[in-house]
This record gives C-alpha cells, structure tokens and sequence, in this order.
C-alpha cells in the first residue's frame, strides 16, 4: 500500500499541529516518524490511518484520494498500534482478539495462531488487566496484525519496554516484513533504537517536516560532515596540515591520534591524502553522522 | 462486510460486560424485591397490607418506576463513550473498520439488552411469585407495565447515549443526567400544575396533550394508567383527565420516537465529531 499525504495541515483550535506536510509512504518500506514530543508525530499518524482528517491538504491511497465513506474499509488493510497501550482489562488475551477479529471481519480461527505467534499461548486465557506491559505491547501487535495489513501503523511502540522486550519486538517486526511486503510507518523519538531498522527517515519539528529520505541522503542533503578518527604510527607531523589543506576542519590532534571533521564533498580528496600517506597511519575509524546528529542537524 | 457482525460484536460485549459485573442479576434482583414488597404494602397508607390485585400492583409500581428506572438507564448509559476514551480504547476501536454509526448501534444495542433482560427478567420473576398469590386474574395490565417500563429505560438510555457523546468527561455527563432525571421526573409536573393553576385550568386541551407527551415520563404514567383501565391520571398531585387525543397508538407511536430521536442525534453528532477528529 502507498500513501502520499499531499500539503498536509492539521490545527486543533489555535493550535497548529501538522503544517503543510507532504510525505509519501512506499509500498513495503519502513519509515521512520522521528522528532521530540508535540512535534506532530501522533496526529500525522492519526491522519494516515483516517482517524483524524486534515484542517487541509489530501490523502491519497495508491493513487487515488478516498472519500471519507471509504475509510472504514480501507482500515481493514491498516493496522494500528496507538501509543496508549489500552485493552478491556476484564477480557483475556483470546477474547480481546476475537472482539477485534469480529470488527475487522477476520475469522476467529486467526486468533489462536496469532497469540501463540506473539508468544501469549500461554497466558491466552488470563485477564489482560494482569499482563505487563511487554505483553500488552504484545497483545496490541497481534491485534494490529490480525487482518494481514497492508500498512502498519506504529506509535511509538517501544515506549516503556525494557531492552529484552524492544529487541524481541523488532525482531518479531523484521520476521513480519521477512514473509510479506507490508509498508511500515514507525513513530519514535528514541533516535538510536531506530536507525538501522528503517528505510527511510521522515523529521517532524513543530508540526513541520523538515526532511525525508534514507539516512545517506540525508547526511548528503544537509551537508552533515564524517568523523575521521586516526592512530598513528609516529608524531602527526604535517599530516593535519595537510588534511586541512583539502578541507578537513575541527582538527584534534591528540598523543599519536588525529580527529578530523569532513564534509561529503572533501571526503573522497581527504581519503586520497590518506592513502598516500598509508605507512604513517595505524588504524582509521570513520563515523558516519548518525540520525540523532542528522537529527540535530535540520533546523 | 463486516459491520453487522462488527455491531453484533461490540452488543455483545457491552451485554457482557453488564452480565460478567452482574449489573443485570443486582437489578433484576432490585426490582423483583421492590415489585413483591409494593404489592404487598403498596396499600398500607390506606391500612391494608397484603396481595391487592395487579391493577393497584402496576399503580403502585408506576411511581416506583418513574423515578428508578430513568436514574437507572442514564447511569447506564451515561459513560459509554466517556469510559472509553478514559480507558484509552476508543482509538483503536475508530481505527477498526467500522463506521462511528455502527459503534453507537453495537454500543446502544448491548446496553439495551442489558436494561431489557434485568427490567423485564426483574418484574417477570416478581410477576411470577405474584401470580401464586393472586392467580391470572388482571396479569395483562401487569405484562403492560412491564413493556412499558421497558420502553421508559430505552428512552433514558437513549438520553443517556446523547449526554455521552456531546460531554466528554463521565462526571459531567452524570452531573447532567441527574439534572435531567430531576426536571423530567419532578419539576416538569410541578410546572404543568402551575400552569394550571395560573391559567384557572383553561389550558387548551392539544396543548396540555402536547405538553404531556412532550415528557416520556408522562407518557409512561399515561399508558401505566390506560394499562389498567383508568381515565384519570396524577400530574403531581393533582388529577386530571386524560387528553381524548393521546390514545393507546399515539402514545405508544410518541414512546418510540422518544427512542428513536435521541438514538439518531447521538449516531449523527457521534459520526460528525469522529469525521472531525474530535472523537480521539
């Protein structure tokens, strides 16, 4: 399924919650929603599953912009998993599942299948009112699962796991994506969980996109500079000098260590000085900008 | 297509959720209590304790009922989208595909059944022991208050329900719903009575029928006291007789659309302020 939000704005009263954002989600990638809280992350993803419309702008599924009427059916292909992990406490695991497979229209042999999946088979039969969070988080996956979607909508869903319960849940998520082509949208503001588990990035600040893309094109797009970290054999000599002459800056020079800061258009230039001079240097490290400091990078 | 099913699933699960906290069996159980013991000491104040008959049964019951089974259907009803959105589940159930018409239908019918199976389960046992009392004689007009209480709690829930979607806050919606409860139940005959008495009783007769009807609690003390043959009826404490024009097929038409419109503005605001976004 692809989803093209289309010059989105959203305000609650004075308030401007999402402003002229246009966003597109591909068929079967992941996508990660990153920015701190109140920046409009919850509402754009309220707004992709048709819970919320927008103030003005479109929505547009595979290419066409549904009328408001044909969102209920549209919803059986998106599953949702909102940040309040909130169930009917006096129902059990199995109960709770059939109550969402009979109003998503899934048959309720689905529902065994899918608890043993999330790992609850056990605990089927108890109370969801006495399950931790991890196995609510769980529980709230199965559900969103259930009719096979298309489109997975995710709200930051590691809020509150401990790193077992988060390493369990993305490898569950990597298992799901491994069998079918299901696209993912993935709400977070925890930067370092989520690179290397997204395709693409989507920053949120203040109700506005600021940038979109894969983490490379970021970095390129906003011009974030590459950390060299060397280990020298000797003294650095005149080998910071020569860096700086092809355009490495924040030059440290440490006890036979050089760091160097440098941009992606002096990168490869740098790297040529690097390996003409290959007999004084003992190890390199390079350190690619990562998303918190993409992050930190747009304005 | 899944919303018939979808409607059925979310009746059923208000139903037992009233069954699991056993909200039917404590008021099935109330009213069975309250019925035997009216029938039976429904006539002391005039000196006679015990069976009457269940013409003065439904007489004594009428007033029971007017005040207890509204209160009971507005608690009811009144958190229904308020309870919702404070445990947090209202969202995944808009996210579900089913229309907010169809949640308010699935919603209003488990509740529905829920008030049917205690009002109805609650008097039939009562009518039961009665009937081994006093026999057959005069049961119609008790089976009559019955269905007629009945319809009184689906009017109220039906208030109950539109409370619930136009105030988000539970508190609020049963603050409401106590004030509504106390001007229907009370107030509103005290005013018809002083309306009366200020215009020396020369209020045109479609007017006061109107008036009347205008307040299901007085439609169901009107049919109570057709139920049982009587052609006066008390506003307060006055009596007065019955308007000509309010017979047993208006009043039974003006009883279902007092279900029916509450229902229908509760569906139409409920689907207007979820298409808004300001539902979740």
């Amino acid at each position: 399924m692809k989803i093209e939000l289309r010059n989105v704005s959203r305000s609650f009263g004075d308030v401007q919650a999402l402003a002229d954002v246009s966003l597109e989600v591909r068929e079967g990638e992941t996508l990660g929603l990153v920015g701190p809280n109140g920046s409009g992350k919850t509402t754009l993803l309220k707004i992709l599953v048709g819970l919320i419309p927008p103030t003005s702008g479109e929505i547009a599924v595979n290419g066409r912009v549904p009328a408001p009427a044909e969102w209920p059916r549209l919803r059986t292909r998106i599953g949702y998993m909102p940040e309040r992990v909130s169930f009917y406490d006096n129902l059990s695991a199995a109960e709770v599942l059939s109550f969402y497979a009979d109003l998503k229209g899934v048959s309720g042999e689905r529902v065994g299948p899918m608890l043993d999946r999330v790992g609850l088979k056990a605990a089927r039969d108890r109370r969801v009112g006495g399950y931790s969070k991890g196995m609510r988080q769980r529980l709230n996956l199965a559900q969103a699962l259930l009719a096979d979607p298309d489109l997975l909508v995710l709200d930051e869903p590691t809020s509150g796991l401990d790193p077992v319960a988060i390493r369990e849940f993305y490898d569950f998520l990597s298992g799901i994506r491994r069998e079918r082509a299901v696209s993912v949208v993935h709400s977070s503001h925890i930067l370092a969980e989520i690179e290397g588990r997204i395709d693409r990035a989507a920053i949120l600040k203040d109700g506005r996109l600021k940038a979109a893309g894969s983490l490379e094109e970021l970095r390129s797009s906003l011009n974030i500079p590459l950390r060299l970290i060397l280990s020298l054999r000797g003294t650095a000599g005149d080998l910071g000098a020569a860096l700086a002459a092809e355009g490495a800056y924040d030059l440290v020079a440490g006890n036979g260590t050089i760091e160097a800061s440098v941009s992606a258009g002096n990168k490869m230039r740098v790297m040529s000085v690097l390996m003409h001079r290959e007999s004084e240097i003992r190890d390199l490290t390079i350190r690619e900008p990562s998303l918190e400091e993409v992050f930190f990078g747009v304005d | 297509m899944a919303s018939t099913r979808a409607v059925w699933a979310i009746a059923h699960k208000e139903f037992s959720d009233r069954l699991r906290s056993r909200w039917v069996l404590i008021t099935a159980v109330g009213f069975t209590l309250f019925s035997i013991l009216i029938a039976y000491f429904g006539t002391a104040p005039i000196g006679v304790a015990g069976f009457q008959g269940f013409s003065l049964t439904v007489l004594s019951l009428l007033s029971l009922a007017t005040y207890f089974i509204p209160l009971l259907a507005l608690v009811l009803g009144g958190g229904v989208m308020a309870d919702e959105r404070d445990r947090g589940t209202l969202d995944l159930l808009l996210a579900c595909p089913v229309t907010p018409g169809e949640i308010v239908a699935g919603k209003y019918l488990g509740l529905a059944l829920a008030l049917i199976g205690a009002t109805a389960g609650g008097f039939g046992a009562a009518g039961a022991v009665l009937v081994l009392r006093m026999g057959f004689a005069g049961i119609g007009s008790y089976v009559l208050f019955t269905g007629n209480a009945v319809l009184l709690g689906l009017v109220f829930l039906g208030f109950a329900f539109l409370l619930s979607v136009f105030i988000r806050e539970r508190s609020k919606v049963m603050a409401v719903s106590v004030f509504l409860w106390l001007v229907l139940a009370l107030l509103y005959d005290l005013g018809l009575i002083g309306l009366l008495i200020l215009s020396g009783g020369r209020v045109p007769e479609g007017v006061f029928a109107g008036l009347l009807a205008a307040n299901p609690i007085d439609l169901f003390r009107l049919l109570g006291f057709l139920a049982v043959g009587e052609t006066k009826m008390f506003v307060g404490l006055a009596a007065v007789d019955f308007p000509p024009a309010l017979t047993w097929p208006v009043l039974l038409g003006v009883f279902l659309s007092w279900i029916a419109a509450p229902l229908a503005i509760a569906a139409a605001v409920f689907r207007r302020r979820a298409g808004e976004g300001f539902i979740s």
